[in-house]
């Protein structure tokens, strides 16, 4: 899988780039509006991350020449102007996603994995995790051949550690990814806790392994091996 | 009081006493003038009256022809030799009336015999005469007075009309519409100095206005990419394998520390983009499914809390608004009742055409009601919020031109929004 980051910003384009090297992507990046369009001028790329505000031009004209080259790209909007406008704007021109700065990296990544997911870019329009099966197209998760009958919020939390296996996910981080801009309220920690003791129980019902590590202090690790 | 009142007020001030010293010192002054005239009189009949005593051929008491108040005597030759004139009054049995006479009395010698001369004039005339001069001097002072005040308050009112109708523009100023102020020009120097001095103005504090309003916006843009580093880098360090319990710890406490930083941040952007006017695209949002959907996002919230929900919705009402911070609002109040609400409470939503009311049990208030739709007062600083929520609801009431109001039924909290 190649990635093609577009952003300006050095330390974040670090960071971002680290991560999902470590997701086993390949990534490039490019600092500025020429950088950019030189890589989407010469290569093909999977997925491309693009910044809206970047030098010498807009991350706005980048995604409209990538659609009249007929890119295949998936694109996702990263700008740190959170503006319906832009937003409405970006997807208009044919971006997939949009996220809004500060994001975090885990969250980015079920972004770039769904967008390649609906995009069928790897193959299978299903997730397996050992005896675990998700079928993100009718929202179904099978364990051990046996349907489990989740709620939309154990869905959500389920795909996300799938997603993000292997990782450290705060709960903030997780609280983020089910409530959005919502989760800014309390207790939503707690929730937490109880959406992952119900999910874990279900799984376990039928057979599973309990992935789930605690990480004390931070949060949960979905523990493959 | 207004100018134009005052300004008659003072020339009436001061008119009344000069008036009063006008008509004293000219009443006098035409009094002696009269009186003047009348002993002229006196004079030129004593005059007369001498030149018949000249011709007495023998010293003789005489009735003058004038009245018989008027007459000759003769007297004790050492009679002082000065003419006096005096006022004496006279009862009048015929008229019965007292009248006013001017008298003179004056010593004459004529061939070693003193005659006294006593002459009197009734002045009843000159009265007369005097009375209707007064009068008709009180008019023409009264009708100047009278005409100078309607004249200076149709011509204040004339005058100073471009000065009120500068006044009426600026109480019609809001700093927040997009709209410069419009003064009309006039004819009047100074009235147009001043319009041209607040146009001036105005269009400064509007430009810094907005300015500062933009500075609020890029700030919290510009402290988005930051935060956007810490967060993401913070994500890897998580990832380490051999981290110690302690620094675990110090790693929640940074990202806690951070989560709430990226909250206010987007929360202040919020409120400037409300201000800002950047949420422009209205629709007719209906307010009973956005208040469902809120209470399915906060529903298990609700639950946790074990908190009753009544609902008197008209399911109909439908608001012109933008729909996101229509949403903003109703979760922004319904976060709030659950917030301050206790175990076991209760929310009660109301919904009419002309208002939504959401009301929460709670402790009372701490802070005064003023506060509570102030940026960061926050009733117990113990609860993990920002203290700007009520804020957000009074910033999108404002822009719509809607009404929230506070009300304290104990053992409820109300908060109603007017339409």
């Amino acid at each position: 899988m190649k990635i093609l980051l577009i952003e300006d910003e050095v330390e974040l384009r670090k960071s971002i780039k680290q991560y999902l090297h470590q997701e086993g992507y390949l990534v490039e990046s490019a600092a500025d509006f020429i950088k950019a369009q030189e890589k989407t001028g010469v290569y093909d790329y999977d997925c491309i991350l693009v910044d809206i505000t970047i030098p010498h031009g807009s991350g706005l004209d980048i995604i409209k020449q990538l659609k009249e080259a007929n890119s295949k790209a998936g694109i996702i909007i990263i700008s740190a102007k959170n503006s319906s406008d832009d937003k409405i704007v970006g997807l208009d021109l044919g971006a997939d996603d949009y996220l809004a700065k500060p994001f975090n990296v885990a969250e980015l990544n079920s972004r770039i994995k769904a967008l390649l997911r609906r995009r069928n870019f790897e193959g299978s329009k299903t997730i397996t995790v050992n005896e675990i099966v998700i079928v993100p197209e009718e929202r179904k998760v099978m364990a051990n051949g046996e349907l489990v009958a989740l709620t939309q919020k154990e869905y959500d939390l389920l795909l996300f550690f799938v997603i993000n296996k292997n990782r450290v996910l705060s709960k903030n981080v997780i609280a983020e990814h089910l409530w959005g801009d919502d989760s800014d309220q309390m207790d939503s920690h707690d929730f937490i806790y109880v959406h992952l003791r119900n999910l874990r129980k279900k799984l376990t019902e039928k057979g599973c392994t309990d992935y789930v590590q605690t990480i004390y202090g931070m949060g949960y690790n979905f523990k493959v091996n | 009081m207004k100018l134009i009142n005052k300004t008659i007020l003072s020339y009436l001030l001061i008119c009344i006493p000069l008036m009063i010293a006008a008509g004293a010192v000219s009443y006098f002054l035409i009094r002696n003038e009269l009186s003047d005239g009348m002993d002229e009189t006196l004079e030129r009949e004593k005059l007369n009256v001498q030149k018949l005593i000249k011709s007495f051929r023998e010293p003789a008491n005489t009735y003058l022809g004038y009245d018989s108040l008027s007459f000759t005597k003769v007297v004790d030759r050492n009679f002082r030799s000065e003419d006096i004139y005096s006022d004496t009054s006279i009862y009048h049995k015929k008229k019965s009336e007292r009248r006013n006479y001017r008298m003179l009395r004056s010593p004459y010698t004529y061939n070693g015999t003193t005659y006294l001369i006593t002459l009197a004039r009734p002045t009843i005339e000159e009265e007369q005469l005097m009375d209707s001069l007064f009068s008709a001097f009180c008019i023409i002072i009264g009708f100047f007075v009278f005409s100078f005040f309607i004249v200076s308050w149709l011509l204040s009112k004339k005058l100073w009309r471009p000065f009120y109708q500068t006044l009426t523009e600026l109480g019609n100023y809001d700093i927040k519409q997009h709209k410069t102020t419009n003064f009309k020009p006039g004819k009047i120097t100074e009235f147009n100095q001043l319009n041209n001095e607040l146009t001036k103005m105005t269009d400064k504090i509007h430009n810094d206005y907005v300015k500062q309003k933009e500075f609020t916006e890029n700030a919290s843009h510009e402290m988005q990419t930051p935060l956007a580093v810490v967060r993401a880098n913070l994500s890897l360090l998580m990832q380490s394998p051999n981290l110690q319990e302690s620094e675990m710890n110090n790693l929640e406490a940074i990202e806690n520390t951070i989560r709430k930083l990226t909250s206010l941040n987007k929360t202040l952007l919020l409120l400037a983009k409300i201000e800002n006017n950047q949420y422009h695209e209205n629709t007719e949002v209906n307010l009973n499914e956005r208040i469902q959907a809120s209470l399915d996002l906060f529903s298990s919230l609700i639950e946790a809390k074990y908190i009753k929900t009544e609902l008197q919705i008209d399911p109909e009402v439908c608001v012109n608004m933008n729909a996101s911070l229509a949403d903003t609002l109703i979760n922004n109040l319904l976060q709030n009742a659950i917030r301050h609400n206790n175990k076991g409470g209760l929310i009660r939503i109301t919904l009419d055409p002309n208002s939504f009311t959401v009301s929460n049990s709670g402790e009372p208030l701490s802070i005064t009601e003023e506060d509570l739709f102030v940026r960061f007062k926050k009733n117990d600083a113990s609860i993990d919020s920002l203290g700007l929520g009520l804020s957000i609801v009074k910033s999108i009431v404002g822009i719509y031109g809607m009404q929230i109001r506070y009300k304290y039924s104990p053992p409820c909290h109300n908060f109603s929004v007017y339409f």
